[in-house]
């Protein structure tokens, strides 16, 4: 792996700059004084080659460029066209295949921030164009090549989560020849799906159809089970990480097991079994279900008395092992894929539902086993009080979902199963059984739900539409009296039913926290993990390498689940199909002359880093793991002794782009920082949507919120800015670097503090959050500010400034040595 | 998971269960015929029973110890409903008393060996009934002609002659502490008892005074005051339960052992290990050793090291 050179000024031979105006067309030439821009261009120190294009981003502008270094020998090449956003990587490509290094290249966006957004100020338009190619190039005078880092790849995927999301994402990886690692917490695969009894709308036995696919699993000489296990640790980086499992006891030794169940046979004690939801009891030595995969039998020691009558049973074969210990596996692999699925609310916390209080009270998953004909009744749907089959059953849905008090979101699949347990119901008992649905909004978006939902009701199921407020128990009969209201009807009814099924929310899985933890993912406020982007990379974790699959990223039914399986896996194997993995080299570097670890405990990078991509040792300089750097620059600003750099993004290149644009009249002038995915793209999508906004904006790009350091506000300050603003994603969870905005808020909190104390005025300086999509919101936030900037007046702000001053060059007095 | 589970503790009884949707598992103890004493608590396989020793207040007589179930570690195996020495504790399945545990032959059943020869019996004898401390028998007369004669002396000799003497003993809650026995002049009934061992008061060290263990004591005269105001054994009657043991203020005053236990034959692990605990693991090799069970022999010496006890 190459290390990026921490390098001082790497060019030996003098700087030539060469600059690139693009017209756009009239996009830019129609607002902006080209001509003024290209003799203004020339007056600027180092750049020898000035050149002016219709369309830059055009072959015949590229061919300009590509000719431009050849023939003027140029060193740097800044080109004043549209967004970095939009055209940073083809003119990277570009001057790269002309030789130079792809990151001596800086662009000016004189479109977007300048000709788009300023159409009635031409004059104002084309200095703000000036002021961004002075920033430019000043930023190009200190630009270093950097090399592409190339980290080697583990050709093998882990999948977390054995259910059918993570059964079918292991599938097709093994499929296109990758080793796959199937890490399940439980005895068996098949998770929730091997629960059920039917499957909606079709109405085929689950285990019929999930059976065969975990027989698959189960035999694929390239997925290897590891059942009955915990993640313990992951370290490491896209495409090579550590994984370390820990494989908890069966006290039956897998390789000997055959499976035949003789030893279940001749055991004499029964648990609970929480797969039938504890209806029903399993032997203290025995499988959770009959198809389970892999078919190797356990010991509960919890319950077992060791009377040893299944070794006995067991005979010759010697399969179990009452001293087996829990073991420890460390793998490696390139990729992991989290499907690790969901758990299912228990309303105990409802008293007026009477679930955990009334027998007949229960929730649509003890439902789904009472219906199975596998089920610990046969089949036989019946009450927990008196055994007999209920001829009333009322089935109430969004219990806990929807919910502001509970679960605020939809639990997706809900209504679908309800209508599925009715079918079922009515289908199997006929006119023998009544049945009501309290529903708030029956949900059926699916291929050939609506239609299931028409079977349903032609059933004569009796639909609903009203909140059960509350549920009593008839205590001689067991039976259950409702209370709710009709709204289609707008009056309050109550039914007597026999039995009730509590359509109960959906919950992240127990256990999310702490895979967050080890994983570094995060999770939304409804607890499920959060994609990347929720509609372009919504299998991709903001850890690179790591993809979600199934209902742990959001709660999802079968075949959604099976697809975004087969999704998460083709993620994974553009991971792992390569033998090397790029990555830009725009990462943390530690000057380790400068680290203040090696001599006194620190480790705040460490700390702040998103990502836990910095390693720190008691006395020894920290460590950047590059490959699992993002990039952010949260670290950078942190350091206390300036001892890390952002590669392309230095504070000496930052400084100078602060000078550059402070050069003139700093009073009029916002100074603002902008977060390159948020609110570099609000202040950009301003300019494609023509918000026009006063052009005393000057816009520096950082990656993140998290790179804006102390000092270049206060740098800002003492050149005497009017306005600084930094802009950042939207908290809670916008942040394109997980969270970058709390650390930048965190600084810039204690910072705002300081600086009004210092008799500033609070509105000079500002941290606003806006999104991609917030053009509009950008425009009236410059607006506002500019108008504040004028209601202060030049003469309070300079008066302010020079109050600063001293303070300030007496704080930033480290960093100009 | 919905598991219901549910522990009621009332001033009669102390019970335990498991409701499942098709299963109910019931465990309850009977506070009357509990005695204290720490069979129970020593059989568990699971270590869920807790043998609690009551604070006495001033002048007052000793209460026994409390019997406490943990709901979370109480698997319903019926070990200890099976071991207990007075039958307080039933556990049922569905409300049916059949044990899997014995079915399974996973552990024993104690034998409790009570011959009656009732030809034997006086006809207007009924000492046995009163003698018994738990009064689990009762004698009844039934005259010729099937009817129960609850008047002897209004009989004629010759009918008195017919009449035939029941003896019905509650056999599962009997402790087999043999009084009975012993009351019984004309030797009509033979008791074998299911736990033997020994029992030693350490006078020197028995406080002054103390009578704590004759006063929880279920078995009247298995210990007694002697003249000198302190307790003796009589080791006839005592069934080595241990309740005394419990109760006793000082530590090394009472020793209780038990060396042997009356079972029907089982070859388990579960037994071995509450033979360990309720006998001493040497008294448990010596009965592995009877049944030449070498391989659970091993298993115990593996975990004691006794080599010198085994040859």
């Amino acid at each position: 792996m190459s290390q990026p050179e921490t390098g001082k000024q790497p060019a030996p031979e003098p700087l030539r700059i060469g600059v690139f105006i693009c017209h756009c067309g009239l996009n830019i030439a129609g607002t902006v004084d080209i001509k003024e821009l290209v003799e203004y261009s020339k007056t600027i120190p180092d750049v020898v080659y000035v050149k002016e294009n219709r369309y830059t981003c055009a072959d015949p502008g590229q061919d300009e460029i590509r000719k431009g270094i050849k023939e003027y020998k140029l060193n740097r090449v800044v080109v004043a066209a549209c967004s970095p956003r939009m055209h940073e990587a083809t003119f990277r490509r570009t001057v790269s295949e002309a030789g130079l290094n792809p990151f001596l290249f800086e662009m000016a966006n004189i479109r977007e921030f300048s000709s788009w957004c300023h159409p009635s100020t031409p004059k104002e338009a084309t200095e703000r164009a000036k002021d961004a190619i002075r920033m430019a190039v000043a930023k190009a005078r200190l630009l270093m090549p950097l090399q592409t880092i190339e980290v080697p790849v583990t050709n093998k995927a882990l999948v977390i989560g054995g259910g059918i999301a993570g059964m079918n994402a292991a599938l097709d990886l093994a499929e296109m020849g990758f080793k796959v690692y199937l890490l399940e917490k439980s005895e068996s695969i098949g998770g929730h799906m091997a629960a059920l009894d039917k499957t909606f709308p079709t109405l085929d036995c689950s285990i019929c159809i999930e059976g065969p696919k975990m027989v698959d699993v189960g035999r694929h000489p390239n997925i290897q089970i590891i059942a009955n296990a915990d993640l313990l640790k992951v370290d490491g980086y896209v495409g090579n990480f550590k994984v370390k499992i820990r494989r908890n006891p069966r006290y039956v030794m897998a390789d000997k097991c055959t499976g035949c169940g003789e030893c279940k046979d001749v055991c004499p004690i029964e648990f609970p079994n929480e797969w039938d939801m504890n209806l029903g009891t399993r032997k203290a030595i025995s499988v959770p279900f009959d198809q389970a995969v892999p078919l190797i039998y356990t010991i509960n020691k919890d319950y077992c008395i060791e009377c040893y009558k299944c070794v006995d049973a067991c005979g010759a074969r010697e399969a179990i092992n009452f001293e087996q210990k829990p073991e420890e596996i460390d793998i490696e692999v390139g990729a992991i894929i989290v499907a690790t699925g969901y758990d299912v609310y228990l309303p105990y916390d409802m008293p007026l539902l009477g679930y955990g209080k009334y027998p007949n009270v229960i929730t649509s998953m003890e439902f789904e086993r009472l219906i199975l004909a596998a089920g610990p009744t046969g089949g036989r749907v019946i009450r927990q009080s008196d055994g007999q089959k209920p001829h009333s059953v009322a089935f109430i849905q969004c219990v806990g979902s929807r919910d502001k008090n509970k679960y605020p979101y939809c639990s997706n699949y809900c209504c679908m199963y309800t209508l599925k347990h009715v079918v079922q119901l009515k289908e199997k008992y006929k006119e023998d059984i009544e049945v009501y649905v309290f529903y708030m909004d029956i949900r059926s978006p699916g291929k050939g739900y609506e239609e299931f939902y028409d079977r349903a009701r032609e059933k004569g199921v009796n639909f609903i539409r009203g909140r059960v407020s509350r549920i009593d128990e008839d205590p001689k009969t067991h039976n259950l009296i409702l209370h709710s209201e009709d709204e289609n009807l707008g009056v309050p009814i109550e039914i007597e039913a026999e039995m009730v099924v509590l359509a109960t929310a959906s919950i992240p899985k127990k256990g999310s926290d702490e895979l967050a933890r080890i994983l570094n993912l995060t999770r939304g406020a409804d607890g499920f993990f959060m994609e990347s982007h929720p509609k372009l990379k919504p299998m991709d974790a903001p850890t690179d390498g790591i993809f979600f699959a199934g209902a742990c990223q959001g709660l999802k039914d079968i075949p959604y689940s099976v697809s975004q399986g087969s999704g998460a896996a083709s993620r994974a194997a553009t991971v792992i199909s390569k033998p090397t993995w790029k990555i830009e080299p725009i990462v943390s570097v530690i000057d380790e002359s400068k680290c203040r670890n090696v001599t006194a405990k620190c480790g705040i990078c460490a700390d702040k880093c998103p990502y836990q991509a910095i390693k720190v040792e008691p006395n020894k300089p920290a460590q950047v793991i590059t490959a699992s750097c993002h990039g952010c620059g949260t670290c950078v600003a942190e350091c206390p002794q300036d001892a890390i750099t952002q590669m392309h993004f230095t504070d000496a290149q930052i400084m100078a782009q602060i000078r550059a644009a402070l050069e003139k009249d700093p009073e009029d002038k916002i100074l603002a920082f902008l977060c390159n995915w948020c609110s570099y793209a609000g202040a950009d999508l301003a300019g494609t949507s023509r918000f026009e906004y006063p052009p005393s904006i000057r816009a520096i790009r950082v990656m993140c919120s998290g790179r804006v350091d102390r000092d270049f506000i206060l740098e800002a300050l003492r050149l005497g800015a009017g306005m600084v603003l930094v802009g950042a994603c939207h908290l809670p969870y916008d942040c394109h670097y997980i969270s970058g905005n709390y650390k930048m808020k965190a600084r810039t909190d204690a910072l705002k503090g300081m600086l009004e104390k210092l008799g500033m005025s609070p509105e000079r300086f500002r941290v606003e959050y806006v999104s991609a999509a917030e053009g509009v919101h950008y425009a009236e936030l410059i607006r506002e500010i500019d108008a504040q900037m004028h209601a202060l007046g030049k003469e309070k702000i300079k008066a302010e400034n020079a109050k600063l001053k001293p303070i300030i060059e007496n704080m930033l007095k480290r960093k100009k040595q | 998971m919905p598991l219901k589970t549910v522990k009621k503790d009332t001033a009669d009884t102390l019970t335990l269960e498991w409701i499942l949707h098709v299963k109910n598992y019931k465990l309850t103890l009977d506070k009357a015929r509990c005695a204290g004493c720490q069979i129970c608590s020593l059989a568990c396989p699971k270590e869920a029973i807790k043998v609690e020793k009551q604070p006495k207040a001033q002048g007052e007589k000793a209460k026994k110890a409390k019997v406490d179930i943990d709901l979370a570690k109480c698997n319903f195996c019926g070990i200890c409903d099976i071991t207990c020495p007075y039958g307080a504790i039933k556990l049922t399945l569905n409300g049916s008393h059949d044990l899997s545990v014995l079915a399974k032959e996973s552990y024993p059943e104690l034998v409790r060996d009570i011959k009656v020869d009732t030809r034997q019996c006086p006809k207007e004898c009924d000492d046995c009934a009163e003698a018994c401390p738990l009064g689990l028998i009762t004698v009844s007369k039934i005259g010729f002609g099937g009817k129960p004669v609850q008047n002897l002396t209004a009989l004629t000799p010759s009918e008195r002659s017919r009449v035939q003497i029941n003896l019905a003993i509650q056999k599962e809650y009997c402790p087999t502490c043999r009084v009975c026995e012993y009351k019984c002049a004309p030797g009509a009934i033979k008791v074998r008892k299911f736990m033997e061992g020994k029992i030693s008061i350490d006078q020197s060290k028995c406080p002054e005074g103390c009578t704590d263990c004759l006063d929880i004591c279920p078995i009247t005269g298995a210990l007694f005051l002697s003249a000198d105001g302190k307790v003796q054994v009589n080791e006839l009657f005592c069934d080595y339960c241990g309740a005394c043991k419990v109760v006793c203020p000082v530590d090394e005053a009472l020793t209780l052992k038990r060396t042997r236990i009356l079972h029907t034959p089982v070859h388990s692990g579960a037994w071995n290990k509450a033979l360990e605990r309720l006998t001493s693991p040497v008294d448990a090799v010596k009965e592995l050793k009877a049944t030449g069970s070498k391989k659970a022999r091993e298993a115990v010496c593996k975990r004691f090291v006794f080599e010198e006890v085994i040859r």
